[in-house]
């Protein structure tokens, strides 16, 4: 290993107000390393990514590069220095040519040049990132997301870039794209690039990384060579505890009892008809990735989305939802996947975000007076450990974790017989996802029934009864109690098929 | 814990504004009401005098009433009914029609009830005409406009573009230009209507639903608000206001033509931008989810101080435009500024 790291950033302290976001945090990369950064949700990732790449220079410490002291002011300076960042959220311009993009600020360009002239220039850092058979005149929007990300890379690779750093390239991605994305990787280390890689997705950093930096509450917890430890070491050194502690017991047995029979359900993004039960007082997982049609699903017993056939058997009664408002009145609840788009009134208080969906239950021949919803938000509120003093802040002053508590809270105002959870933890901290996982199963316990989907394998392995896999618009199988392990679902929802040995 | 920690965490600056948010934007609406007020003592001859105070609401009354109707169109998030003036103008000549001739049986010809019913019916068949197509998708600009120009040339058409007169004595005098305890009739109706108003929004779940379904329309149809309903709904509510003063006006004036709420009204000649100019003066949020009835009135009131003061200041009816249009300008950039500390984060 090289004694002599090409970036090296030690005792880096960083504060926002009261909070401390570093505390003395340390890193270091070489030359052709590709180097993992992991950590939960604020344990300081963001702030060390903004002070490497030069957005954030108001920290403490001391920041080397080729061993000289170095101190950026604008992501320019940084950028001189041969450092760069790809973000999570893409800055390409759509309606642009992939040339034209790779080009945008116009260094190392002729006054005067011709698309032809810029295709062939992109050509060879296309060829770099992997994406050989595209063309660069083409237009952005016209390539799949995972094509963009690379093309992104090759934006940056144009910029001469030395030391590259991907957050979370793969977060919005399937299968396939992302190990485009790996691939491109380690071709660039091998090329002698350091690339910092920062990912959520543990398989992928134990995959590609040599060596792994872990934060914890803006601390470095050393740097650990990836072949001396496995996930478990990994999440055990990231969350300060086991991974298995985050989530509630299962259930002793799962009732034979049906409470929600799905019949022949077909909407848009699934292939064929998708029937099967959902019993009295479990969790139900529903697992698979994006473009599975396991959301698809959820979202259609909830009326959220038409399906062309099929019905639901509910508590003797068969129907088929016809839009949110048929689904909550026979008690469906659903807490869709974003909540800031139709899950949380962001603008309004929380109290009334959390009797939204129970209006009727508040008030007294359509008149409300204050008092009764007092109490019956703050019970709720109590129940799903939000803060009762903060129940006339605006929602969307919260953190994403209380936002999604709120959005979940507020559908047992309807005392639901069936609560169907959309990626219940998304854009959660660790906190707050357990506490989630504590409430889902203590609901479940008094008898509701709990379907999520979701495609946190973690969750999808530890916190349901049941999990139902979905590959591509199909329903594969199912599991039930301590047969769900996690390989097989991970087999099943990315290559039921064996289609990557043939 | 997690959410006390939290909360520390947030910007100081943030905290401040979510706090003072609105207290801050009344504090502005109210001192600029004292500012007006202090100037108008001392540099406007006769303003002091119960006459013209009573004179600046019966003023703001009219527009006002119609203010309020808009109010829940706009907290509902949906944008402004733009045929105000076109729907005040069929309402006014259906009134006037029933008036002078009872709609061709001259046995109703001068019934104050009938004519009254005739006007607010059609007033309510345009508002669910047009919130129909609204709550169906409809871009509420595209629709309203359209509208408009329907609702004016039914008018225009019906009542040949003539004025349509109806001699005094009449069953409406005590609307138009009545009073009861020392205060006009007018004056009774906008300080009812906006209480009424400022009750439903508060302390009923249709008000609840306005400003929820405003705040964000997709979370309102995932908990079983749609915005089709609401759409009629409030789209009647603003045209019955909308017929309302139109009655009043006409019953004033004992006459009605088809383009009175586009000319000679008020201060600045056109109805639909004074009462649009209402709404956002008092502060409410043009995306819809923030607002209230109250601002609204207060938003009349204080155009018509303004308006009142030009006016014993011998300014004409067009310096008196480009206020009202100051104004629009000046409260947008005030409350933008103010609301920036939270709604932005959205």
């Amino acid at each position: 290993m090289s004694t002599n790291p090409i970036l090296k950033i030690s005792k880096v302290s960083r504060t926002f107000g009261a909070i401390q976001a570093l505390k003395e945090a340390n890193f270091e990369i070489n030359e052709g390393e590709i180097m993992g950064l992991v950590g939960e949700n604020g344990a300081g990732k963001s702030t060390l990514v903004k002070i490497i790449s030069g957005f954030d220079p108001g920290f403490k410490g001391s920041y080397q590069i080729n061993g000289k002291e170095v101190k950026f002011e604008t992501p320019s300076q940084a950028e001189e220095s041969g450092i760069a960042i790809a973000q999570q959220e893409l800055s390409l311009i759509p309606n642009m040519s992939v040339a034209e993009n790779i080009f945008l600020t116009g260094a190392k360009v002729k006054k005067f040049a011709t698309l032809n002239t810029l295709a062939k220039m992109a050509r060879p850092y296309l060829d770099e990132v992997g994406l050989t058979e595209v063309d660069p005149t083409t237009r952005i929007n016209l390539l799949s997301v995972g094509e963009q990300h690379l093309v992104e890379v090759a934006r940056l690779i144009s910029r001469e870039a030395k030391i590259l750093i991907l957050d979370e390239p793969t977060a919005a991605l399937g299968e396939a794209e992302s190990r485009r994305i790996l691939e491109m990787v380690e071709r660039l280390a091998a090329n002698g690039k350091s690339i910092i890689y920062v990912s959520h997705r543990l398989d992928e950093i134990f995959k590609i990384t040599k060596r792994i930096t872990i934060l914890r509450d803006g601390v470095s917890q050393g740097i650990q060579e990836t072949k001396d430890i496995d996930v478990n070491k990994l999440v055990e050194i990231m969350l300060g505890r086991e991974l298995a502690n985050m989530f509630p017991s299962k259930a002793d047995h799962i009732s034979d009892d049906p409470k929600l029979e799905v019949k022949e359900l077909w909407p848009d993004g699934v292939l064929e008809p998708v029937s099967f039960s959902a019993f009295k007082g479990e969790i139900l997982g529903l697992s698979g990735q994006l473009g599975s049609g396991a959301g698809e699903v959820l979202a259609s017993i909830a009326g959220a989305l038409q399906s062309r056939s099929g019905s639901l058997t509910l508590n003797g009664e068969t129907f088929l939802p016809k839009s949110p408002s048929h689904a909550i009145k026979k008690k469906i609840a659903y807490c869709s996947s974003d909540r800031k788009k139709d899950g949380l009134f962001l603008g309004r208080p929380i109290f009334e975000n959390l009797t939204s969906p129970a209006l009727g239950a508040i008030s007294k021949y359509g008149f409300n007076f204050g008092s009764s919803e007092d109490n019956y938000s703050k019970n709720l509120a109590k129940e799903f450990l939000i803060d009762v003093k903060r129940m006339h802040d605006e929602s969307g002053l919260l953190s994403g974790g209380n936002q999604q508590k709120v959005a979940l809270g507020k559908w047992l105002s309807i005392k639901p017989d069936v609560l169907l959870v959309n990626e219940p933890t998304r854009g959660v901290d660790v906190g707050a996802k357990s506490e989630i996982y504590q409430r889902m199963r203590e609901l479940a316990a008094r008898g509701i029934t709990i379907i999520f989907a979701s495609t946190d394998i973690q969750e999808i392995t530890y916190l349901p009864d049941r999990v139902i896999t979905f590959y591509r618009g199909m329903m594969i199988d199912e599991h039930r109690l301590e047969k769900i392990k996690t390989p097989l679902i991970l087999k099943e929802i990315t290559d039921p098929f064996n289609e990557t040995n043939l | 814990m997690s959410a006390i920690i939290e909360n520390n965490q947030l910007p100081f600056s943030t905290k401040f504004l979510q706090f003072y948010k609105d207290r801050t934007l009344l504090a502005i609406l109210l001192s600029l009401f004292a500012v007006m007020f202090i100037y108008g003592i001392f540099f406007t001859e006769n303003y002091l005098t119960i006459t013209n105070f009573k004179a600046i609401i019966r003023d703001a009354a009219l527009y006002g009433i119609m203010a309020i109707g808009l109010t829940f169109v706009t907290l509902s998030g949906n944008f402004f009914l733009l045929s105000l003036k076109e729907t005040a103008s069929i309402c006014g000549v259906t009134f006037a029609m029933g008036m002078a001739t009872g709609f061709g049986s001259p046995d109703l010809a001068g019934n104050f009830l009938v004519s009254l019913l005739a006007a607010l019916a059609v007033g309510v068949v345009s508002g669910v005409i047009q919130g129909y197509f609204v709550g169906m998708g409809g871009n509420p600009i595209v629709v309203t406009l359209g509208g408009a120009g329907i609702l004016y040339g039914i008018g225009a058409w019906w009542s040949d573009n003539l004025v349509i007169n109806f001699t005094r004595p009449h069953d409406a005098e005590w609307l138009g230009t009545g009073s009861f305890l020392g205060l006009p009739s007018i004056t009774w109706s906008f300080i009812l209507i906006a209480i009424a108003a400022e009750i439903v929004l508060r302390h009923t779940n249709f008000g609840r639903k306005v400003y929820l379904v405003g705040a964000n329309k997709a979370a309102g149809k995932a908990t079983g608000h749609e915005n089709f309903s609401m759409a009629i709904i409030v789209f009647t509510i603003c045209s019955v206001c909308c017929a309302f003063v139109a009655v009043a006006f006409v019953a004033q004036m004992d006459s009605a033509q088809s383009n009175y709420f586009s000319a000679e009204f008020g201060s600045s000649g056109d109805m639909t931008i004074l009462v649009i100019a209402t709404v956002m003066v008092g502060g409410n949020s043009i995306m819809g989810g923030y607002g209230s009835t109250l601002r609204t009135s207060l938003g009349a009131i204080f155009i018509a101080m303004v308006d009142n003061m030009m006016v014993l200041q011998g300014f004409n009816s067009g310096p008196r435009i480009v206020g009202v249009g100051l104004m629009i300008v000046f409260s947008i950039i005030v409350f933008g500024l103010f609301a920036k500390g939270s709604r932005a984060q959205e």
